[in-house]
């Protein structure tokens, strides 16, 4: 079995995210997935929009408020809130990732808690001098 | 080549003091590379004597697909302990090579994802990210390299001090310190007697950009203060260690280090101190590995060659 009608090309992984994210910004206050998929051209199914946003809700990007028998949406964050939550997730999803991003500061064993404290403020007396 | 097959597998030992010693009394310029050359000229010798091995341990294999040479009676008296070495040996370069992939494989991983989250933002080489957890990076790599720091830090740091921050990140930039930190993890996976030198790397590489920051800023303090305020506002993840046991961890050194005068560049200790001959004893480590692990090479080469009727 083969599709003989042209299809268009696949999206890349992320961009109807970002497309029903921006639609969503657009709107003025919360929308309902059905004016979300007007406004992107219709060319996506009704549950497509719903899967997306769920998926979308799930990682925070969006909020949703119950209205009658449907939700409305409204996004959460601009692009770099969403940045710092995908970042976030690269890092918590990486063991090790010390090794391969450089930190700028390693955990904090108990005693060295003390320690820092004790050296900061040594240094601030210092200065005072 | 007799003994000499095995030499390399031990000689990181000798790399020990050097990497003990290299933190607190060289430059940590001067130690990192060298302490990263150490590593990786024995790690590569090391890989070599492994593979060495493992032809007298296929040979062994019943059945083997390999040339006829390879199970001569020849090459296998050239190594001593052959059955016990050459059947360890297998599983040991397998290991190794696994392991190194997936160090590589991750490291990538790490690289692509993170640049992948920042796609979105304008192109600038700083990315402020709006988040409560305290943090910063260094992402080398992409379309251009970047520094990675959330609100949640900035706000808890003073204008010098976040001057200081940026430095100090751009100093793992400019002088690449992400290949020194792969290449001494890679080296530490090849052979686990290089793990100290691996730790000692990735302490030095810091105190190295701290050195450059405070060189950029003017002030040592400013970074010291700076690597202070964030550690305590970050120390959201206790390590389980017994705390009347345990050594001062890397951050309260790095301050120490700063708050204490600058380190003299030199470019190699005099041999009469104690780093200098745990320098030398190093070096001498490294060439005698590289020595015996050319000479265990040629000489197989050359049984091989003689064992394949051509």
């Amino acid at each position: 079995m083969t599709d003989q009608r042209q299809r268009p090309p696949r999206r890349g992984q992320g961009e109807l995210e970002a497309q029903i994210l921006s639609a969503l910004r657009a709107a003025e206050g919360p929308a309902t997935a059905g004016w979300v998929q007007e406004r992107l051209g219709g060319d996506l199914a009704y549950t497509t929009v719903i899967t997306i946003l769920t998926r979308l809700l799930a990682k925070g990007a969006v909020t949703r408020e119950r209205v009658g028998r449907s939700f409305v949406w409204t996004p959460a964050s601009d692009e770099a809130g969403l940045a710092a939550r995908r970042m976030r997730r690269v890092l918590d999803g990486e063991r090790d990732r010390e090794a391969v991003l450089a930190s700028f500061v390693t955990s904090l064993e108990p005693n060295d808690e003390r320690l820092l404290r004790e050296l900061l403020a040594h240094s601030e007396a210092q200065r005072e001098d | 080549m007799g003994v000499f097959v095995f030499l390399p597998l031990v000689l990181p030992l000798t790399a020990w003091p050097i990497a003990r010693l290299a933190e607190q009394r060289l430059h940590p310029r001067t130690a990192t590379r060298l302490l990263t050359g150490l590593a990786v000229v024995m790690a590569v010798c090391s890989t070599v004597c492994l593979g060495l091995l493992m032809v007298v341990g296929t040979a062994q294999l019943p059945g083997n697909p390999l040339p006829d040479g390879w199970s001569d009676p020849e090459v296998r008296e050239a190594v001593p302990y052959d059955e016990i070495a050459g059947k360890l040996a297998i599983p040991a370069l397998l290991a190794v090579l696994l392991v190194c992939g997936r160090t590589l494989w991750r490291h990538r991983r790490v690289r692509r994802r993170a640049h992948l989250a920042l796609a979105d933002l304008p192109g600038t080489e700083v990315a402020v990210l709006p988040d409560e957890v305290p943090y910063a990076y260094a992402l080398p790599g992409g379309r251009r390299d970047r520094v990675v720091v959330t609100t949640a830090l900035l706000s808890c740091l003073e204008p010098a001090e976040r001057r200081a921050l940026f430095a100090h990140e751009r100093a793992h930039l400019a002088a690449r310190h992400h290949r020194f930190l792969l290449a001494a993890r890679l080296a530490a996976r090849a052979n686990p007697f290089l793990r100290p030198l691996c730790t000692a790397v990735s302490y030095t590489a810091e105190r190295w950009a701290d050195e450059e920051a405070a060189r950029v800023v003017g002030s040592r303090r400013a970074v010291a203060c700076a690597i202070g305020k964030a550690a305590l506002v970050s120390r959201g993840t206790p390590v389980p260690t017994l705390a009347g046991l345990a050594a001062p961890g890397p951050v309260p050194r790095r301050v120490a280090a700063l708050l204490g005068p600058a380190p003299v560049p030199r470019t190699w200790p005099s041999v009469f101190t104690s780093v200098g001959l745990a320098a030398w004893g190093a070096a001498a480590g490294t060439a005698v590995s590289a020595l015996s692990s050319a000479n265990s090479a040629v000489t197989m080469v050359l049984i091989l060659h003689a064992a394949t009727p051509l």
